[in-house]
C-alpha cells in the first residue's frame, strides 16, 4: 500500500493529468462533477458525491461515432478513432464502482462489444474513493440494499482512504498496482496505516443507508406479475414530469439515441444519451408509441432495472446511489417504488 | 400568517368535504415524498386518502402544472400559493382549462425553501404574489404588512451588465445544460404537445446536446414564455445542475409589462398579451 499526503495531493493529480486523460471531481456553480482535468488545482475531494454520475467518461452524453462530407454525388466518410491513451478516472465512490461492472455486461457481454465502452473502459485506470465513514449517509442513499459498504475497495483499481493527513492508496488489481508502482514519489505506508485502512472499510460496513431485502429473482419476477396493475403505477408515477433527470444522473442507465447532424455539407453520425421517460422515447415512424402514457414509462424504466436486466443479465442495474432521487424535480424514488412492488 | 400546520389541517379538511360532496373528482396537493423534507405533488380521488396530504415549506411545486394533464370538464379542487394562482388564471385566460371546473385552493405564504438550499425562495421568484390572485376557499389569512419587493429586483445585477457580458453569461451558464428537459416539463405554462424540441419535421434543433442546439432550445423558450411565464421560479429549481432560468424569464416578463401595461396571470379578464392587439400597444419591439 502507498500513501501521500494530503498536502502533497496536487502533486499527484499534476503528474497523473500529465501522463494523459485524468478524470476527477471538479466543483462547479451546480456542485461537484467528474470532468477531464486541466488545472490540477481544480480536483477537489470534498463532497459527498458528484451530482451526475461518472458514466460520462466511458460512455459521453454525446459521442461522434462518423464524420462524414458530402461532395459532388459522393459522400466522404470516416469512423471516429477511438480514445486509446491510458486514462485515470479518480474519486469514484463504492456504490458508482459497482455500476461499471453492470454497464460492463450490456456494453461488453450482450453477444455484442460495444467497441466506443470498451476502448474507454480497457484504458482507463479507476481509483475508487472510500465515503467518510464518520458522516451519516445521503437520506436518498440506499447502497445497502445490494450489498455494498460506503468504504468497499472491490471493483476499484486502486481504492483511496482519506485520513487527517493523508490518503491511502491501495491496489485492488494488477492495473492498480501498475499505476501506483510508476509513481515513484509515493511513500511506502506502514502497519499502521493498513490498520487504519481496514478499520476504514469495517466502518464503512456499519454506515446505514436505507436497505431493503430485495432479491433479484424474485423481484424480477414480482414486477412481471404487476406489470398490469395500472392503478399502482399510476398512483406511484403521479408526479412525474417525463423529463430525464433521473436517467442522466443515473451511473446504470444506458439507452442512447442516434442521428446524423448536419451543418451544410458537413456532419455526423452521433449517439447520445436518451431517456425512457421522455415522450418520445419509443415513438415509431408511423407516429404511433407504444408507451404514450408516463406510467407506463416510468414503469420500463423500473421493470428493465428491476427485472429485464435480471433476466438477461443476471443482476440488478442499480447501485443504490440515490442520485435519481436527488435529481428528481419532484421526489420521485425509485427505492420506495420498487419496495412497495415488492409488497404487492 | 397562518402556521403551515394550520393550512395542511385546512387543506385536508376542504379536501375531504369537496370529495364527499363530489363537487370535484380528484385533488391536486402535496403528499409526504420520502421524508417531510421531500414531499411530492399528489392527485386524491378518495375522501379517506385526504389524510395523505401535507404542507410545509419544501411544497414548492406548482400544481397547476397537472391542470393540463386531465380532459376539460373534470373537476378539479387544485392547491395554489401566490405565483402557482397567477398559472392557473394565465391557463384560462389560455383556454386550457376552465374556471367552472375548478375549485381553487389558495395558499397565502411566505417562508417556502429550496430543498437542496434550504434557502427560502420568495425574494427569487415570487415576490409580488405571496397571496393568490384567485382562489374559492383561502387556507390561511391573508399576509399583509410584509414588505414585498419589486419581482424584478433580483435583475439588478444582470442588468448592469453590457450586450457582450449577458451573452458570455448565458453562454457560461448553458455549458453545463444536459438538456434533461426538466425545465420545460416543470412549468406549468409549457403545455405543447409535441414541444417543438421533439418535432422531427421540421427538426428544429439539433436532438444531440450541441451548444447550437442548446441555445436555440432555450431561447425559443425563453420567448414562448413571453407574456406568459407567472414567476414561479418552478424552471430554475427543476434544473439539476442549477442554470438560472427564471432570470432571463423575468426579464422577458419586465420588458412585456412596460410594453403592454399587464403582467402574465394577474387578471382573468385580461388577454394574453402575445395573444392581443390594442391600439396603444407599444411598437418598441418593432424598431
Ligand atoms: S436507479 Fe437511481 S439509485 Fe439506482 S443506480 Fe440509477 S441513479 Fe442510482
Ligand atoms: S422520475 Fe423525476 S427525474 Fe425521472 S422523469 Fe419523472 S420527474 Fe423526471
Ligand atoms: S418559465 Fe419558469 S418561472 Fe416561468 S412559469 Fe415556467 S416554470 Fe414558472
Ligand atoms: S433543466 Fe437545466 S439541464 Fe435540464 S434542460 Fe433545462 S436548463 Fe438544461
Amino acid at each position: 500500500m502507498k500513501k501521500i499526503a494530503i498536502d502533497q495531493f496536487s502533486e499527484l493529480v499534476k503528474v497523473l493529468a500529465e501522463r494523459g486523460p485524468l478524470y476527477a471531481p471538479v466543483k462547479g456553480k451546480e456542485g461537484v462533477n467528474f470532468q477531464a482535468i486541466k488545472n490540477p488545482a481544480d480536483v477537489t475531494l470534498d463532497f459527498y458525491n458528484t451530482v451526475l454520475s461518472p458514466k460520462s467518461v466511458f460512455f459521453p452524453q454525446s459521442e461522434d461515432m462518423i464524420r462524414y462530407r458530402i461532395t459532388h454525388g459522393a459522400t466522404e466518410a470516416q469512423p471516429v478513432p477511438q480514445e486509446s491513451r491510458p486514462a485515470v478516472i479518480l474519486g469514484v465512490r463504492p456504490c458508482d464502482v459497482r455500476s461499471f461492472e453492470i454497464m460492463d455486461r450490456h456494453f461488453l457481454g450482450a453477444g455484442v462489444i460495444d467497441p466506443y465502452w470498451k476502448s474507454k473502459r480497457d484504458n482507463t485506470t479507476v481509483i475508487g474513493f472510500a465515503f467518510d465513514v464518520s458522516a451519516a449517509a445521503d437520506p436518498a442513499d440506499f447502497y445497502n440494499t445490494f450489498g455494498y459498504g460506503a468504504a468497499d475497495p472491490e471493483g476499484s483499481d486502486v481504492f483511496m482512504v482519506r485520513t487527517d493527513k493523508a490518503l491511502l492508496l491501495k491496489s485492488m488489481t494488477d492495473r492498480g498496482k501498475k499505476l501506483l508502482d510508476s509513481l515513484g514519489f509515493l511513500q511506502v505506508a506502514g502497519a499502521q496505516d493498513e490498520k487504519v485502512f481496514e478499520e476504514t472499510v469495517k466502518k464503512g460496513k456499519a454506515v446505514r443507508t436505507r436497505s431493503a431485502e430485495i432479491n433479484p429473482q424474485v423481484i424480477a419476477k414480482k414486477l412481471v406479475s404487476v406489470f398490469d396493475n395500472g392503478e399502482f403505477w399510476q398512483k406511484v408515477t403521479m408526479a412525474c414530469i417525463a423529463c430525464g433527470a433521473c436517467t442522466y444522473g443515473c451511473p446504470t442507465c444506458y439507452c442512447f439515441d442516434i442521428s446524423d447532424e448536419m451543418l451544410f455539407k458537413e456532419g455526423s453520425r452521433k449517439r447520445f444519451w436518451d431517456a425512457c421517460t421522455f415522450t418520445d422515447f419509443t415513438l415509431e415512424a408511423s407516429g404511433h408509441n407504444p408507451r404514450p402514457r408516463i406510467f407506463q414509462r416510468y414503469r420500463q424504466k423500473v421493470c428493465h432495472k428491476y427485472s429485464y436486466h435480471v433476466d438477461k443479465y443476471g443482476c440488478i442495474s442499480c447501485v443504490g446511489c440515490g442520485r435519481c432521487t436527488r435529481v428528481c424535480p419532484v421526489n420521485i424514488d425509485i427505492f420506495s417504488i420498487v419496495d412497495e412492488a415488492n409488497k404487492l | 400568517m397562518t402556521a403551515f400546520k394550520k393550512i395542511e389541517d385546512h387543506l385536508r379538511k376542504e379536501a375531504k368535504n369537496l370529495l364527499e360532496g363530489g363537487k370535484v373528482t380528484l385533488v391536486l396537493a402535496y403528499a409526504r415524498g420520502f421524508d417531510e423534507k421531500h414531499p411530492v405533488p399528489c392527485v386524491v380521488k378518495a375522501a379517506a386518502d385526504a389524510d395523505h396530504l401535507v404542507f410545509n415549506e419544501y411544497c414548492t411545486y406548482n400544481m397547476a402544472r397537472y391542470l393540463t394533464r386531465y380532459p376539460v370538464g373534470t373537476k378539479i379542487a387544485v392547491a395554489v400559493k401566490g405565483a402557482d394562482s397567477r398559472a392557473v388564471v394565465q391557463l384560462i385566460q389560455e383556454g386550457k382549462v376552465r374556471r367552472d371546473d375548478l375549485v381553487i385552493l389558495g395558499i397565502p405564504a411566505t417562508g417556502m425553501k429550496n430543498q437542496k438550499t434550504g434557502e427560502v425562495i420568495d425574494a427569487k421568484t415570487t415576490a409580488s404574489t405571496i397571496n393568490p390572485v384567485l382562489y374559492d376557499v383561502l387556507l390561511g389569512d391573508e399576509i399583509h404588512g410584509v414588505k414585498a419587493g419589486s419581482p424584478y429586483d433580483v435583475l439588478a445585477e444582470f442588468e448592469g451588465m453590457d450586450k457582450d457580458a449577458r451573452w458570455a453569461f448565458w453562454k457560461k451558464e448553458f455549458e453545463r445544460c444536459i438538456r434533461c428537459y426538466a425545465c420545460r416539463k416543470a412549468c406549468p405554462m409549457c403545455y405543447c404537445d409535441p414541444c417543438f424540441m421533439d418535432a422531427s419535421r421540421p427538426r428544429w434543433a439539433d436532438k444531440s446536446p450541441t451548444d447550437d442546439g442548446t441555445l436555440m432550445y432555450h431561447l425559443t423558450r425563453f420567448y414562448h414564455l413571453a407574456g406568459r411565464c407567472i414567476d414561479c421560479g418552478e424552471c430554475s429549481r427543476a434544473c439539476p445542475v442549477d442554470i438560472p432560468l427564471h432570470l432571463f424569464h423575468k426579464k422577458v416578463a419586465k420588458e412585456c409589462e412596460a410594453m403592454f401595461g399587464q403582467a402574465a396571470g394577474m387578471n382573468i379578464e385580461d388577454k394574453p398579451a402575445m395573444a392581443n392587439f390594442k391600439g396603444e400597444d407599444s411598437d418598441q419591439m418593432l424598431g
